[in-house]
């Protein structure tokens, strides 16, 4: 995939969805040699990267390839209870929700990413979802990160966000509460727990977005609520959370309206 | 200790800053005391504010002292996330169920280091913050919260585990339960304080609709540096600076729809002292004062209320705002008010509404638990006479739960509470409390120093961002370290062990821990190594938390250079430390009080009932002084019988000796050791002073033809001639503030409002016909006075408002009094005909205060008042130790305000009476008298008058300076003075700083970096 | 975490070397050492170039003490107190005002820029305002480079 050809392409029109697939090397990965094997056809957009479970696939690297220039991302592993590491499945599940959860809050259609399992037998599976997810991706055309700066600055918003201690912690511990109960022993309602999720997520992406934005130039709260399309007053509490962790200071206003500016990374690496 | 059925403990029911200064008067006077608090720290409402009126004093600056104190007080147990239960048993012996709700997390292994809270996922909304800001599951109130103990909020947390997992010291316990005791105490007190108002249910203001309208306690948090916007003045909708501001105030406050028609008291000074603020943290900032009457009753209220107007430019309108409507487009806000008849609006960036004040949430259950009465605002019922107690015996009740009140008479009342609550078990002081007892001091005099150094890595807070262990074998490479360890919590129990045993094994004469602050924590290291026999000055702490990991967390390299620098400096230090002496001073237990009214009564009976001998001066020839005058008080009591059953009670107690018809001549000495000279000739020894001299009602010669017409009269006059009988006519003009808020006398008399309503009410009850006309400024009929004021305006009493600087103006007219008046209201001139005209005339101090005030060394007030240590927090206090006051020679009051203030001033007497002696700071001022000059430069620079110059006894021509002990605090402000280098601090010797700052700069003149 | 505050008072060039200032700081024990942990507790992240040595009140800042720390090679010295009507001792900071501005007048006769020494009235609760305290006077130190003490100007 070179930008030559990339360029090509989009200039005459003949827009080639970029697919990639992360294949877990137990099960899906020796489901798409199967289906090599036995000769199933499918589209040529896909390209595949072998990883040893599906679980090692982190938002962030998810969200880097959108940010990349990828219109669709496939993820397979194997099916439930089949995972050679136990259960490292079934965090997957609970990762690409975050996954999704953040692409949605980017503006990116989540049909883009696709979680299947693929088992080392499943050879015909494997063509039919690759098929598919092929023309899925072709109807949805290509994705906005590639031409639209702002999408691009939502992604890698999104991927900051991704990266939170917060929502890994939230979202690293998601499968055992689910699973196994609380610390207090109590089960806990995927519901709630989903809401939980849902508004941290929608949370560290807005404050990530917000300090995306203010990094370039100093902004008012106003000025990022018109860009983020995001209530002030709830950008405002955003702003009180950053300056309490040293994120984003303010700058002195002249007239009515202080400006914030994003403070420059230090030296934790 | 005699025998006694009593039980030496008092439970105190609320931990704001009410039940504090119980608490700690009561425990320093030899009472074990339980602070039962609901929340699971200390502090209450002042915690949250930024400021104070009239004084503009940081709120947490002059609390946190008080917090800590309690804190670590040993005859305190605080009982935290606590309720009570049930009460059995009587004054004297209560047993009290409380139950204390699951914290979650274990008080003995919690350090409060905080990094649960900065792992936890979950953000909630922060109550501390009035919701401005997030907290997390896991949490403390605010960060200088005591107990500093995290506890989690389980109906939020989702027990994902990850607290527990990051906690080094092992404190979350997830399955902690509940826990229920039974504590036994012989006296409650009741401070649990009050609610805000809700103002939603006042709609017409939108609040919990429009955005930028705020509660009062809100914009409290918007204004503090520690709040969301870290003092800048924001509005919530969108972060812009309002330029204008309305204040709104009553909201929730006479206002008879709400229910509430009681005054809040504070909410006029808060708003005032929040306009100021807000001005003076943005010039452009234009606040505009919305309110009825500006009650600005306090000691120098008034005074600030005139530099906010003229000062700050504050505008105020007089006026009920009707409603408030948002503009939606730009979030201002449109307020709409009638002004002088004519309907306005104006529109607003922001809106603050000054919230009244509740009574708690809890108070019918506490009440029904408990025993007590409620009145009918379901605050604590009690009386003017007896304002302290509830209507069950031995339950005490101080602060905002008694009626809304400010903080100086909160303080004041809780001081009060705490004298009622030790005399009803004043046979068992002593009998509860712990005296610690410690191994005999090591002499380590003539010793080389040998310095243990322990180094803390506060699970990760210090170790990862300081290379502790390299920190900790630098310091084993510094001169006189004998040893240096590295420890998990150097605060944790086990290491507390550790050191004594290193004290042991390695001949340690002195300690240096590096962790934390000192301001926290150097009372536990110095009670440790006080354990193992070392003098507990011989410690030393370099901060390298607070004041290096955490604030330099990203410069790993630099930050564990900072703290070998300040272990260095540390250890300088500690070599040249030195074991200091706790001086003991004797105390004589004998009490003087000046001045036989009804506070000097009151403090002389109170003090007697706990066993203390009592002197009590007054220069008439009888005892009841001003109580005597009042002849009603509006809630019906008789105060002159109450005067002189009181004045029989003082003179037939055989600890208190009268001395009647005379005054003070002379008195010299320092707490503890006063002698006191009467103009009788008479001696008197006694270890404290109480100042309860009075004041007078202010006569307006030459005002209003007072003095020329015998039917204008003064209030306390008209009443006395009510009372006999002696007053006939149909027609009454009462005028306002007589010799009150005018040049020279600026500030408000308190008490002449509700003195009218009294006198008005028994004018209107005698002859129903009678016309009487009030000519005001603004009614200050606070708290429930309020009533009165309805009741006078029900029963047909007109009330006239005149312009401030417009007064009435009165004319003999053939008998009759003509007065004329301009209604501001209308503008319209009013003439009005008269049989009587009433002054209420001010209240001012007596001429005998002004001689008072050098014998005992206390400042005065421009008026002529005494001035008290601290505004707010001290009301009843002096700087000078040993001398308290009270009544009305502190500032115009109530009765029952003067009866709070004369108790309060016995509990403070007490913390000194209670001891046979009293110890001394161990930092203090000490002298090289073949150093000094006797210049005296240094005198005026002690503000606790501990310094004087005197004739050296060795050198008859020399002069000398010379340091009492027993009133030096400490502050080191002499030592930084003296020219000659004489004076020097102990525990801050010149040397000592000296090396310190040599340490810090070691090596840096010669160009080379210091080794490590 | 991943960042850090405001921080402009970094390395400066002075000639070929680097420039570490080396800045002492006196606070009083009940105002501004309590600010100065409260810029910790609130984790208020400043260039670390200062030590504070903790007194009882800021007017126990013997003018020697300011000087002694000249002397040995100081860049900077900052007291700060409690703001004028808080003081824990009543009025010892109205002192500690009136004997800097009487210090920064010696100091200047010797040569030094007054700038060097700087009073400031932090209290308990301004954790922010000793973070920006340290920040801007290690600019101000750092313009004006190492003390005449070390050859600088």
């Amino acid at each position: 995939m070179t930008h030559h050809s990339k360029k090509k392409h989009e200039s005459e029109g003949e827009w080639e969805p970029k697919i990639i697939g992360f294949l877990c090397n137990w099960c899906s990965y020796a489901g798409a040699d199967l289906c090599g094997v036995s000769r199933f056809q499918y589209p040529t957009n896909i390209r595949l990267v072998r990883v040893m479970c599906s679980t090692r696939i982190s938002p962030h690297l998810v969200l880097d390839v959108f940010e990349a220039g990828a219109d669709g991302i496939l993820i397979g592993g194997c099916h439930f209870n089949d995972c050679h590491y136990m259960t490292g499945n079934f965090h997957t599940e609970k990762r690409v929700g975050l996954m999704k959860r953040l692409l949605k809050e980017a503006g990116v259609d989540e049909k883009r990413l696709r979680l299947e399992w693929v088992s080392a037998s499943e050879g015909e599976k494997f063509s039919k979802v690759v098929t598919e997810f092929t023309e899925e991706i072709q109807k949805l055309g290509p994705c906005k990160a590639r031409t639209d700066d702002m999408v691009k600055a939502k992604i890698s918003a999104a991927d900051d966000a991704s990266e939170t201690f917060r929502l890994k912690a939230l979202v690293g511990k998601e499968y055992n509460l689910l699973s196994k109960g609380n610390a207090y022993g109590e089960e806990v309602d995927p519901e709630k727990l989903g809401g939980i999720i849902d508004a941290a997520s929608r949370d560290e992406f807005e404050r990530a977005l917000i300090l995306e934005l203010a990094r370039i130039r100093p902004m008012s709260v106003k000025q990022l609520g018109m860009v983020m399309d995001v209530p002030t007053d709830k950008i405002l509490r955003h702003i009180v959370l950053l300056r309490q962790n040293s994120k984003i200071a303010m700058e002195h206003p002249e007239g009515f309206t202080p400006v914030y500016k994003t403070i420059a990374i230090g030296g934790e690496q | 200790m005699a025998s006694t059925d009593k039980v030496g403990a008092v439970m105190v029911v609320g931990g704001g800053i009410s039940g504090l200064q119980s608490a700690l008067d009561l425990a320093d006077s030899g009472f074990k005391v339980y602070l039962v608090e609901k929340q699971p720290s200390i502090g209450g409402t002042m915690a949250q504010l930024d400021k104070t009126f009239p004084t503009n004093d940081c709120a947490m600056c002059i609390m946190a002292p008080k917090l800590v104190s309690t804190g670590r007080h040993h005859n305190i147990e605080l009982v935290t996330n606590a309720d009570i239960m049930a009460v059995d048993g009587k004054a004297g012996d209560f047993k009290v169920t409380v139950k204390r709700r699951a914290l979650r997390v274990d008080p003995t292994k919690c350090t409060g280091c905080g990094s649960c809270a900065q792992t936890c996922p979950i953000e909630t909304s922060d109550e501390y913050n009035e919701n401005t800001k997030v907290r997390k599951a896991i949490y403390v109130r605010y960060p200088q919260a005591v107990p500093l103990v995290y506890s989690i909020d389980k109906d939020k947390c989702i027990g994902c585990g990850i607290c527990a997992e990051e906690c080094k010291a092992k404190a979350v316990v997830y399955d902690q339960e509940e826990s229920t005791s039974e504590i036994n105490v012989g006296s409650i007190i009741l401070s649990p304080g009050f609610d805000e108002f809700d103002a939603r249910l006042k709609g017409e203001y939108g609040y919990g609709v429009y955005k930028n309208v705020v509660t009062s306690i809100e914009f409290e948090r918007m204004l503090s540096a520690t709040g969301p916007y870290f003092g800048t003045v924001m509005r919530p909708s969108d972060g812009d600076i309002p330029e204008k501001i309305a204040f709104i105030q009553c909201v929730g406050s006479r206002d008879e729809q709400v229910g509430n028609e009681y005054c809040s008291g504070v909410c006029c000074m808060y708003s005032i002292k929040e306009a100021i603020i807000a001005k003076e943290h943005g010039g452009d900032i234009k606040p505009k004062v919305f309110f009825m009457d500006m009650r600005a009753f306090g000691k120098e209220f008034d005074e600030y209320y005139n530099r906010a107007q003229n000062e700050y430019g504050i505008e105020f309108v007089r006026s009920r705002v009707a409603s408030v409507f948002e503009n939606p487009e730009t979030k201002n806000l449109v307020v709409k008010y009638v002004e002088k008849g004519e309907p306005k609006e104006e529109e607003f960036g922001l809106v603050v509404l000054a919230v009244g004040l509740r009574p708690p949430e809890d108070a019918e259950a506490l009440s029904k638990v408990i025993g007590f009465d409620l009145n009918s605002d379901g605050f604590c019922q009690t009386t003017a006479l007896d304002p302290i107690s509830s209507s069950k015996a031995g339950v005490f009740v101080s602060g905002a739960f008694s009626s809304p009140k400010d903080i100086p008479m909160t303080v004041a009342e809780a001081s009060g509470a705490a004298a009622k609550a030790a005399t009803e078990i004043a046979s068992a002081r002593d009998s509860l409390v712990t005296k610690k007892e410690y191994p005999a001091e090591l002499d380590i005099s003539g010793q080389e120093p040998r310095i243990g150094v322990f180094v803390c890595h506060c699970g990760i807070n210090i170790g990862g961002v300081v290379k502790v262990p390299s920190v900790a074998e630098y310091a084993r490479t510094l001169p006189n370290v004998a040893y240096a360890e590295e420890n998990l919590y150097t605060c944790s129990q086990d290491t507390q062990e550790k050191i004594k045993e290193m004290i042991k094994e390695h001949e340690l004469n002195r300690v240096v821990v590096a962790s934390c602050t000192p301001r926290t924590h150097e009372p536990l290291f110095q009670n440790t190594i006080k354990e193992a026999g070392l003098n507990s000055y011989l410690f030393e702490m370099a901060n390298i938390r607070d004041q290096c990991s955490w604030i330099h967390m990203h410069e790993a390299e630099a930050a564990t250079k900072k703290a070998k620098d300040l272990v260095r400096m540390a250890v300088a230090k500690a070599r040249l430390l030195e074991p200091l002496e706790n001086l003991t001073i004797d105390v004589n237990q004998q009490a003087l009080v000046i001045g036989g009214g009804a506070t000097g009564m009151v403090a002389a009976l109170e003090l007697a009932k706990q066993g203390v001998k009592v002197h009590i001066v007054e220069k008439d020839e009888n005892l009841g002084g001003n109580m005597l005058k009042l002849h009603y008080l509006p809630s019906e009591e008789d105060p002159t019988e109450h005067a002189k059953a009181l004045a029989d009670e003082v003179a037939s107690n055989d600890d208190i000796t009268v001395h009647t018809g005379t005054g003070v001549k002379s008195i010299e000495g320092y707490v503890g050791n006063f002698k006191t000279v009467l103009e009788s000739g008479e001696e008197i020894e006694h270890g404290v002073v109480i100042l309860a001299v009075g004041g007078q009602e202010y006569k307006p010669e030459g005002e209003y033809l007072y003095g020329e017409n015998p039917n204008v009269l003064t209030l306390l006059e008209f009443k006395d001639k009510l009372k006999k009988g002696e007053v006939k006519g149909d027609s009454y003009v009462f005028i306002q503030c007589v010799g009150s808020r005018e040049e020279g006398h600026p500030n408000c008399s308190r008490v002449c409002c509700t003195g009218t309503m009294t006198a008005a009410i028994k004018v209107k009850e005698k002859n129903p016909d009678a016309e009487v006309y009030v000519l005001y400024r603004d009614i200050r009929t606070y708290g429930f006075r309020e009533a009165y004021y309805k009741d006078a305006a029900e029963k047909g009493v007109t009330f006239i408002r005149f312009e401030d600087d417009v007064k009435p103006k009165v004319e003999d007219k053939g008998g009759k009094l003509q007065v004329t008046v301009t209604d501001e209201d209308t503008d319209k001139e009013v003439v009005l005909v008269s049989d009587y005209l009433v002054l209420a005339s001010g209240t001012r101090p007596y001429p005998e205060s002004e001689a008072l005030a050098p014998m005992l060394k206390v400042p005065m007030t421009k008026e002529g008042f005494f001035l008290e240590a601290h505004m707010k927090l001290r009301p009843v206090d002096f700087a000078t130790e040993g001398v308290y006051l009270a009544g009305l020679s502190h500032g115009p009051k109530f009765l029952d305000e003067c009866i709070g203030q004369g108790l309060a001033a016995v509990a403070r007497a007490m913390t000194i009476l209670s001891k046979k002696t009293l110890e001394a700071e161990g930092i203090v001022a000490s002298l090289d008298e073949t150093l000094c000059d006797g210049c005296g430069i240094c005198v005026p620079t002690c503000e606790y008058k501990a310094l004087e110059i005197i004739v050296d006894k060795k050198d008859e021509t020399k002069k000398l300076v010379d340091v009492n002990v027993g009133l030096c605090k400490g502050c080191g402000a002499c030592v930084g003075a003296c020219p000659s280098g004489a004076l020097t601090q102990k525990g801050f010797k010149d040397e000592q700083i000296v090396a310190m700052i040599d340490a810090a700069l070691e090596g840096v003149m010669d160009n080379e970096e210091v080794k490590q | 975490m991943s960042s850090t505050a405001p921080e402009t008072g970094g390395e400066h060039k002075v000639g070929e070397e680097s420039f570490e200032p080396r800045i002492i700081v006196f606070c009083c024990n009940w105002c501004s050492y309590a600010g100065a942990d409260l810029a910790g507790v609130s984790r208020l992240q400043m260039p670390p170039h200062f030590r504070v040595i903790r007194v009882m009140c800021s007017a126990r800042v013997d003018p020697e003490f300011v000087l002694r720390a000249f002397q040995k090679g100081a860049d900077g010295v900052l007291v700060a107190g409690c703001h004028p009507a808080d003081c824990h001792y009543i009025g010892g900071n109205y002192r500690t005002r009136r004997r800097i501005a009487l210090l920064r007048i010696l100091l200047q006769q010797f040569g030094f820029d007054p700038g060097r020494l700087k009073l400031e009235w932090i209290s308990a609760g301004e954790g922010e305002k000793f973070q920006k305290t340290i920040v801007e006077f290690t600019d101000t130190v750092n313009e004006l480079g190492p003390s005449p003490m070390k050859g600088g100007d």
